[in-house]
């Protein structure tokens, strides 16, 4: 919970102008849910994430574990959404997420991604919402 | 200004002629929210007719198959287009014994949109909002201008007047044909990559909201200003304000709102209509402006993504930039060009343009996108 929190005052520093982005690329904005079973960095996750015309960046859970998309890609057929990021855990060892979704209630600025995480250290169900 | 007997009377036939003209399209794609394949007929009793803004609803207590009795309410135009043909307190009341015929609303509520209204009683047609032909200019009137020879966008002092009618309710590509109603519907959506040069998902969004009949409009479900060109091809028009003392024009728009836009002419940069706003982006963005002869070039950035800046809902970033060039060609005429740059949405610039006409001696219609209504 502190995590959420902390990462919460995050995305209202960080994320205050794209909070009112809701009819642009359908990616852009902050999203918060859940990555259940992730045992290294929680169950909740947030990402900010934008586009500038070319590439999708953004970070998951900015302010705390901070990983840095490395790849990401949204393809409008389906609208399917992918990916990358690296973090560490405790001991310092790198852990890569790949993250494969679906935009659903595209037309909505409370649009969702449902999919799946996963990294060398477990895998789960992704659901998060743009806020 | 006196007018001799005959400028009098081009100046009435004119009026009249406008006055006589549709509007164009409704508030709202009525596709958006109904259903042109599913016709209903109605026979009831009017319980209210709710007279507001954007769009007058009746309500009718009918009869369903199993005699029970259930309240409809039937969507119409405008109270100023209901007014203009020919409505008054009257026309309905409550008690009427009406027949409706109309098409059923999408989601299969109790709602249809009204097309034809029948008082029982008199066998009288009260619904009477027909389009017809833009206005046709007389012969063409010069070119308002300032004492100092630069053309007016507005009224001359002592009149009033308004820009509206666009040859085009729909944003398209220079030299593009497709099919496509006032709404910006595409008959067949897969068209959609024909209107302009978008990105993938910007033609994968376009191509949603066209498959959803523009229903998740912001400008229709929640009021949200008409940004960008947009403000060009609304119903109601909009007016320039010339404010030369203090180097602005004001555009104030008749639709929507009925907010307005700023357009320095003071020379600034793209210092924006707030100080300091680069995080605090904006439905009619920073716009600044000049004189290229008779035409008048605005430059403006800064938009927000919160709206959809054309009808028919093709998107836009951030990145959006536009420029525009208004030129009076005479008095009764403006042309509209707009540049669209927009590398967060858009493979490449691109042009689009129209014409308004010119409604001499009105003031823009008092109409509002009130409350989030329907």
């Amino acid at each position: 919970m502190r995590r959420l929190l902390i990462g919460l005052f995050a995305l209202v520093v960080l994320a205050g102008a794209a909070a009112v982005a809701q009819e642009g690329h359908p990616l852009k904005g902050s999203w918060i849910g859940t990555w259940s079973g992730n045992t290294v960095h929680g169950n909740d996750v947030l990402l900010v994430l934008t586009w500038d015309g070319k590439n999708i960046t953004g970070t998951i859970n900015p302010g705390t574990d901070n990983m840095v998309i490395k790849n990401a890609s949204l393809n409008p057929e389906g609208w399917v959404v992918h990916l990358e990021a690296d973090a560490k855990d405790k001991s310092g060892a790198v852990v890569t997420y790949v993250l494969d979704g679906k935009i659903e209630n595209l037309a909505m600025h409370n649009r969702g991604i449902t999919g799946t995480w996963k990294s060398q250290r477990g895998s789960g169900q992704l659901k998060i919402n743009r806020q | 200004m006196r007018l001799r007997p005959a400028g009098v009377l081009i100046v009435a036939v004119a009026s009249a002629i406008v006055l006589a003209t549709d509007r164009g399209a409704a508030h709202h794609a009525i596709s958006a929210k109904f259903d042109d394949t599913k016709p209903i007929t109605l026979n009831g009793i009017v319980t209210l007719v709710d007279w507001a803004n954007p769009h007058v609803h009746v309500f009718v207590n009918v009869k369903d198959a199993k005699n029970q009795l259930l309240n409809w309410a039937v969507e119409l135009e405008s109270p100023i287009d209901l007014q203009q043909s020919g409505w008054n307190n009257d026309t309905l009341v409550p008690g009427d014994a009406i027949t409706v015929q109309g098409i059923s609303a999408r989601n299969g509520s109790r709602q249809a949109w009204g097309r034809s209204i029948v008082v029982n009683a008199t066998g009288r047609q009260v619904l009477n909002v027909k389009p017809m032909a833009p206005p046709v200019p007389l012969a063409p009137r010069p070119t308002p201008l300032w004492p100092d020879g630069q053309p007016r966008l507005g009224a001359v002092p002592g009149s009033d007047g308004y820009w509206a009618f666009p040859s085009s309710t729909v944003m398209v590509e220079n030299g593009v044909k497709v099919d496509v109603d006032e709404y910006g519907l595409l008959k067949n959506v897969a068209d959609a990559a024909k209107v302009a040069p978008m990105q993938p998902w910007a033609l994968g969004l376009y191509q949603n909201r066209q498959r959803r009949f523009l229903q998740d409009d912001p400008t229709f479900v929640n009021c949200k200003p008409p940004g960008g060109p947009r403000q060009f091809q609304q119903r109601y028009g909009i007016q320039f304000m010339e404010d030369r003392a203090r180097q602005r024009i004001f555009v104030l728009i008749g639709g929507g709102n009925r907010n307005f836009r700023i357009i320095y002419t003071d020379g600034r940069g793209q210092v924006g209509q707030v100080s300091g706003d680069d995080d605090n982006p904006l439905y009619y963005g920073r716009a600044v402006g000049k004189w290229e002869g008779s035409t008048f070039v605005t430059d403006t950035r800064g938009f927000n993504e919160d709206f959809w800046f054309t009808n028919g809902g093709l998107p836009h970033t951030d990145q959006l930039r536009l420029v525009e060039r208004f030129t009076r060609v005479d008095l009764d005429t403006m042309r509209y060009e707009v540049t669209v740059e927009d590398a967060g949405a858009y493979t490449r610039p691109w042009s689009s343009g129209w014409t308004l006409r010119w409604v001499g001696g009105e003031t823009l219609p008092v109409h509002f996108c009130q409350d989030n209504r329907p």
